[in-house]
């Protein structure tokens, strides 16, 4: 058989909770298996909701044609950040990189199927995109039968063209970064400013295709959609596919595919070996004195022992900091530019007063801030090291109030810097300003304590690679997915009320809300720290 | 290729540095023959690990060449790789792989066909006496039990050259004498072995060869005989570390 094959199949298997679920004999992780399950299939169920809302709202208003092109484009954008995330971690700087290497596998083998592993592993959520879009263009456009199958065959190469745009970039990141001596810093800057320079290429698309005529929302995004796979040209080959039947449509999407794909992995095969081993590599500068040391609080030192481990590892830094990054360009932007210029941009010139947004200001921040919670991927991360915590005289109540400490001080000052940089920018009066802060402080410990709930609950010590719990693991999608839908329908709940009652007592029920579920999400972490130190629960395993 | 009779590990001028500072290892010379058990001694962060990472192809360098049975690890890497075999210090295996799904994955790679593999596997699973637990997970295996599959996972193809990473640490007893005898065998049938380890006593018994490398050179090599002269191989260390 082939090496390529050989391996792709074991990286499969040696993820596969169907594998765990068979040959472990420890009931605990062959029920979290199970349960991870269900959830992902929930989070599922929720995407494919929300993708199907999508399609019925632009049935209703004759919009539906878009749908392909806005299906192909909500693929392609979330398979190229998705993947820009993952690159470190799954293509290069992996653990059983040695074991691999040392076997007679060319390195454009390894990369090859190290990317193949991450297609298949994230195909299900482009999957369900495709189909909850595929049923509500059915339902309103009526197509031929021809198209389904068309479709779906399709939608599976959608993703294969921006995860391999982004694979590419992370292989021109890794390689700068390798030249470095502080190879992981380089990495992480480089990272952040392809993620946000990836964020910001919608605005581009946007203001490439910007038609003057856009009057509401919903056919913006149409035009838009329609623009940009005009720039984005595989959005229009699927188009194409499933709208006219156009084989050479059908042909282009499938050869550039292949042709990237073995284009990529061609140049990356080449300079693997180095890149990985420059990496992997830490230069020993064995110019350590010994001076005086500062001795820190046990909480203090587990928070500080999370910043050590957090900017010791680029996807780790990348994944849980780009929300406060983001939080924190969105302000500044804000305030250089102005809010009406940003809400323009954003609802594509709809008619909206500023002032009518004040009372979502909270809820926008939030929704940078509390998109990772570190405390939901960290329990997670302690790994193999998880012996160390284990071994000292330390209860569990301290370790994760560390680990919360941790998170609040990363979020706090960038709530605040963003929520006052809007309030100056709206000129939102000095007293409600400060109820935004309050309940910006409350918002960043719900999301602190729920993040620690979901951390430990769904603590997955046995990963193969760090990613598969910051970026994969059920405990952040868990934390993450209802929490950003939630936050979304709450920040647009703010406005409609906002409308109709007193602000101020409007940001006090929200903050009161916000505490009293910050409180009952700590007090459940305090309660499954007591039954962790009972030892009902086994280390290994969640 | 270069054709040098028995010769199946030559290192020649190999230098590692890692970014612009000092170099790791610094212009390491070292010949190891077919039936040679070559060890490779040193304190810590002397430049074993990774030298012999060169060695397996694992790590890129720029300075020197290493040629495994008359190949270069630079420009035949999979030439080399398939008379290889390497153990890691600390092997980062599947987790989530049982023990046998692990080791038909290594025979997969080296083309094993079925009853060859079955065979070894059998045989290097009763001598290191797991064959009970191939089939758990990898996860629940002990540090020593994931040793043992390396060693076996790392014999199966009945490598022509073994390079092994402090092979005896996490074996228990029984282990480490099934596999120095093990070694001896390969030894026997011409099949050369280059390790690193901390265990005078046991490079002392089991070597014809050794070299020392201090801060990534090597300060002493040759022939057991050569270098402990009468003494014992922990004073020929301690005096050749001294006089450094």
């Amino acid at each position: 058989m082939n090496n390529g094959i050989v391996l792709l199949r074991t990286l499969l298997l040696s993820t596969s909770g169907r594998n765990i679920r068979r040959h472990s004999t420890d009931k605990k992780k062959r029920r979290r298996i199970i349960g991870s399950a269900v959830g992902v299939v929930v989070l599922y169920a929720m995407l494919m909701a929300l993708c199907a809302a999508m399609c019925i709202g632009f049935g209703r208003i004759g919009l539906i044609r878009a749908v392909p092109e806005m299906c192909a484009l909500m693929i392609s954008a979330l398979a190229f950040v998705f993947t820009l995330f993952k690159t470190n971690g799954y293509l290069f700087n992996f653990r059983e990189y040695d074991m691999l290497m040392s076997l007679p596998l060319e390195s454009g083998t390894v990369a090859g199927c190290k990317f193949l592993y991450m297609y298949i592993k994230s195909l299900a959520w482009y999957v369900s995109i495709s189909l909850a879009m595929l049923i509500g263009y059915g339902v309103y456009a009526r197509p031929s039968w021809v198209i389904y199958p068309v479709w779906i065959v399709l939608s599976l190469l959608l993703p294969l063209i921006p995860m391999l745009i982004a694979s590419f970039l992370g292989f021109l990141i890794a390689r700068i970064s390798a030249g470095f001596r502080r190879t992981n810093v380089i990495q992480t800057v480089l990272t952040l400013i392809f993620t946000l320079a990836a964020f910001s290429l919608r605005f581009v698309i946007e203001d490439l295709v910007r038609n003057d005529r856009i009057e509401y929302t919903l056919q913006a995004a149409s035009a838009i959609s329609g623009g940009a796979s005009g720039v984005y040209l595989p959005a229009g080959w699927f188009a194409d596919a499933v709208t006219k039947g156009s084989v050479s449509s059908m042909l282009l999407l499938a050869g550039v595919s292949i042709a990237l794909f073995a284009a990529v992995f061609a140049v990356v095969g080449r300079s693997y070996r180095s890149i990985n081993s420059a990496l992997k590599s830490h230069a020993a500068a064995r110019r350590f004195r010994m001076s005086a040391q500062k001795q820190r609080g046990v909480v203090c030192a587990i928070a500080f022992k999370e910043f050590r481990r957090m900017t010791g590892s680029t996807a780790y830094l990348v994944n849980a900091g780009i929300g406060v990054i983001l939080s924190a360009l969105v302000g500044l932007l804000t305030l250089i530019i102005g809010p009406e210029r940003i809400i323009n941009m954003v609802t594509h010139d709809a008619p909206v007063d500023p002032a009518m947004l004040h009372p979502a200001i909270p809820f926008i921040v939030y929704f940078f801030i509390g998109m990772v919670a570190t405390t939901a991927c960290s329990p997670s991360l302690e790994g193999k090291n998880y012996w160390i915590l284990q071994s000292l005289p330390l209860e569990k109540k301290t370790v994760y109030q560390g680990k919360m400490l941790y998170n609040m001080a990363m979020t706090v000052p960038f709530m605040a810097f963003s929520t006052l940089c809007l309030c100056v920018a709206g000129k939102v009066p000095a007293i409600e300003t400060a109820l935004y802060l309050l309940l910006g402080l409350a918002l960043c410990a719900f999301s602190t304590a729920w993040g620690c709930v979901c951390g430990v609950r769904h603590m997955r010590l046995d990963w193969e690679n760090e990613i598969e719990v910051i970026k994969q693991g059920a405990a952040v999608a868990i934390y993450m997915l209802p929490n950003m839908f939630v936050v979304m329908g709450l920040a647009v709940v703010s406005v409609v009320l906002g409308l109709r009652m007193n602000r101020l007592l409007l940001a006090l029920i929200f903050t009161a809300a916000a505490t009293l579920l910050a409180a009952l999400s700590y007090w459940r972490v305090m309660a499954l720290a007591r039954r962790n130190d009972m030892g009902k629960r086994k280390p290994g395993h969640a | 290729m270069r054709t040098n009779d028995n010769v199946m590990l030559e290192i020649r001028h190999y230098s590692k540095s890692y970014g612009a500072g000092k170099k790791a290892v610094d212009d390491v010379n070292l010949t190891v023959m077919g039936g040679d058990i070559y060890g490779f001694i040193g304190h810590n962060g002397a430049g074993k690990s990774t030298t012999i990472r060169a060695v397996v192809g694992v790590l890129d360098f720029t300075e020197g060449d290493i040629f495994i049975d008359g190949h270069s690890v630079k420009d035949e890497p999979m030439a080399c790789k398939r008379v290889t075999a390497y153990i890691p210090d600390n092997p980062d295996l599947y987790e989530n792989l049982t023990g046998i799904q692990y080791l038909n994955f290594v025979a997969d790679v080296f083309s094993i066909d079925a009853r060859e593999r079955e065979q070894s596997i059998r045989r290097y699973a009763d001598l290191f006496e797991i064959t009970r637990d191939l089939g758990d997970l990898i996860g629940a295996y002990s540090h020593g039990m994931k040793q043992k599959l390396a060693i076996i996972s790392a014999l199966i193809h009945k490598p022509r050259l073994l390079v092994l990473d402090e092979p005896f640490v996490g074996l228990d007893p029984k282990a480490t004498f099934t596999l120095k005898e093990i070694m001896r065998e390969m030894c026997q049938n011409g099949t050369a072995i280059f390790f690193s380890t901390h265990v005078l006593d046991v490079a002392e018994k089991l070597c014809n060869k050794v070299a020392i490398i201090k801060h990534g050179r090597i300060i002493a090599s040759g022939t057991m005989e050569e270098l402990t002269e009468g003494h014992s191989l922990e004073e020929a260390f301690l005096e050749a570390d001294g006089d450094e």
